[in-house]
């Protein structure tokens, strides 16, 4: 599925952001990278519906993200929040049929088939052995896999998360890296993430996206415009780039 | 386990029934389980009728059928009111009134039995008063950026100020109206009637079917508004259906049982420690156990004297302590 932003402009108190122009591909991994404060979140969610996008700036498939309601963005697009916090402990089950709303009418319950692919997305993040698990007794890297599925259940073209890396040990990191990009590949759907770590970035991403002070830097393929010079000017800091092996490391 | 909570579960559902054929048997005049069958079923076998005698008929159909009947409603209503809420306001510690009903209620009634004489009955008054109350919260907190705190906040605000409009009302009255205030306020089913009944049954038990069949939509609810709306809840409209079916069937059985104390809070608790806290029990079981809850408690205020003790009074002192244990032994099903 196809997203286009075009002419995206949102303003909060002195924040502005503005993305001119943006095109991200199907069955593609996107990782927009950049300094704390630039704006990445703000856009995560202006793509993600949950902050308002003004009439055409975000297309899906050609469709208009600022004329669906909820109910049918949601099954074009799941986004994955960085950390969750509830009141009650839903086992993982439970927790992961919640991405089955979109398609639930407002007094049915799930079915056996929503069920069915509530399990499903389970065994896809590695976690069907939790499910009946409480999910306050999981590990952040589990909590996060947990919300990926969660978001899987929803069966939507574009995948938008946050951060989904951030705390985690170098395993998990690993792992949700590798089930996102399992997940553009095989499922050919379109991934979108920000992201701290420069190196699993240039190493799992098909595109970066530089964001600073709200707008865009630089976007392509990072064998393409990855430079020393580019580094520099996003990010203030004077950073290296080394190849090991075939595969680019970022040094500080 | 999943078969021993299938079989709570089943148990929890047909409780408020067992229940209820024993609170029949329940009462100052003495009836034998054998007259008792024979008055209920007497309506369909008119031979049965004639043999009885008229104070006993009487009674069962109005005095015992109506009040075991609004108990059940209005306990129902209050538990499952308090379930929502608790998963809409994502906090288990939320109750039934939060939104402002019992002052709102308590202030109508008084209006009623102070100054209008009761010319305008206490329960219609305690209805409009209880719903204005809500109404005028949401209408506060109505623009504002985080809006869960915001209402809570306002639901205090405005509990405030209909209790200072109470006091106020109160000062003024004389002793004897103040007396019958009194009296309502305790929340009591004493003079419950087949006219009460008529007024609050079709609200509570539209009200009542329609959080119910939301059921599984609570468990959504209870997360954040921007998660649940990411997941494709439409967050503004779902919450207004909620927050008017609720605060409807709490009003309504406000108006005709006054103020009936932490039913809303406690059996939720009860039901989550039961069988966990997925929605798609807790609101049922509430239901089910907030009714049998309400007639066992009335069936003890109405028995444990020669004279009324009024059950609002008797659900606080055993539902406090009740809520202090349940504090100490189920923190882990929430956190």
């Amino acid at each position: 599925m196809s997203l286009l932003v075009r002419d995206l402009a949102f303003r909060y108190r002195d924040f502005e952001l503005r993305i001119p122009d943006l095109a991200l591909e199907s069955a593609g991994l996107t990782a927009i990278v950049g300094p704390n404060g630039a704006g990445k979140t703000t856009f995560l969610k202006c793509l993600g519906g949950l902050l308002p996008v003004p009439r055409g700036a975000v297309r899906l498939d050609g469709r208009d993200l600022a004329a669906l309601n909820e109910p049918e963005r949601a099954r074009l697009l799941a986004f994955v929040p960085q950390e969750h916090s509830a009141s009650f402990n839903y086992t993982v089950l439970d927790f992961v049929l919640m991405g089955r709303t979109a398609y639930l009418p407002l007094f049915a319950p799930p079915s056996a088939e929503d069920v069915r692919i509530a399990e499903e997305a389970l065994v896809f993040v590695g976690c069907a052995a939790f499910a009946a698990r409480p999910h306050f007794q999981l590990s952040s890297g589990e909590r996060r896999l947990i919300l990926i599925a969660r978001a899987l259940a929803q069966r939507t073209g574009v995948l938008i998360l946050d951060e989904p890396t951030t705390f985690l040990d170098p395993r998990h990191e690993t792992e949700v890296m590798e089930i996102a990009r399992k997940l553009a590949v095989e499922e050919r759907k379109t991934v979108l993430m920000t992201l701290h770590n420069l190196d699993m970035a240039v190493r799992y991403a098909d595109t970066m996206v530089f964001m600073k002070q709200g707008g865009l830097v630089a976007h392509g393929r990072p064998g393409e415009i990855l430079t020393e010079e580019l580094l520099a000017r996003v990010y203030d800091i004077p950073m290296r780039l080394l190849e090991i092996e075939g595969r680019t490391f970022i040094l500080r | 386990m999943p078969g021993r909570k299938k079989g709570l579960t089943i148990f929890l559902l047909i409780l408020p029934f067992l229940v209820f054929l024993f609170s029949l048997y329940i009462g100052t005049t003495p009836i034998s389980p054998s007259l008792l069958f024979k008055t209920l079923l007497s309506p369909l076998v008119s031979s049965w009728k004639a043999s009885l005698p008229e104070s006993v008929y009487d009674i069962v159909f109005a005095i015992r059928l109506p009040r075991l009947l609004l108990a059940l409603a209005v306990g129902a209503a209050l538990s499952v009111s308090g379930a929502a809420l608790q998963a809409l306001f994502k906090n288990p510690l939320v109750n039934e009134y939060i939104l402002g009903i019992s002052s709102g209620a308590a202030f109508g009634a008084a209006l009623s039995f102070v100054v209008l004489g009761s010319r305008v009955p206490p329960q219609i008054l305690a209805f409009v008063f209880a719903v204005l109350a809500v109404g005028l919260v949401l209408l506060i907190a109505r623009r504002s950026d985080s809006p869960i705190v915001s209402i809570l906040l306002t639901g205090v605000i405005v509990s405030a100020f209909f209790s200072a409009l109470l006091s106020l009302v109160e000062y003024f009255a004389s002793p004897y109206s103040l007396q019958a205030l009194f009296f309502w306020l305790m929340g009591n089913l004493w003079k419950a009637g087949w006219t009460d009944l008529a007024i609050s049954l079709p609200i509570i038990g539209a009200g009542v079917a329609v959080l119910v069949l939301m059921r599984w939509r609570f468990n959504v609810l209870s997360m954040s508004d921007e998660e649940a709306r990411s997941l494709g809840v439409r967050i503004r409209r779902e919450k207004l259906i909620v927050l008017a079916t609720a605060t409807l069937i709490t009003a309504a059985a406000t108006a005709v049982a006054g103020i009936i104390g932490w039913i809303g809070l406690i059996v939720p608790h009860l039901v989550r420690m039961i069988v966990g806290v997925d929605n798609r029990r807790v609101l049922p079981l509430s239901a089910a156990l907030g009714a049998t809850v309400l007639l066992i408690a009335d069936d003890i205020a109405r028995s444990l004297a020669s004279f009324e003790v009024p059950v609002g009074i008797f659900t606080s002192i055993i539902g406090i302590p009740l809520f202090i244990i349940l504090l100490r032994r189920a923190a882990k099903v929430w956190r």
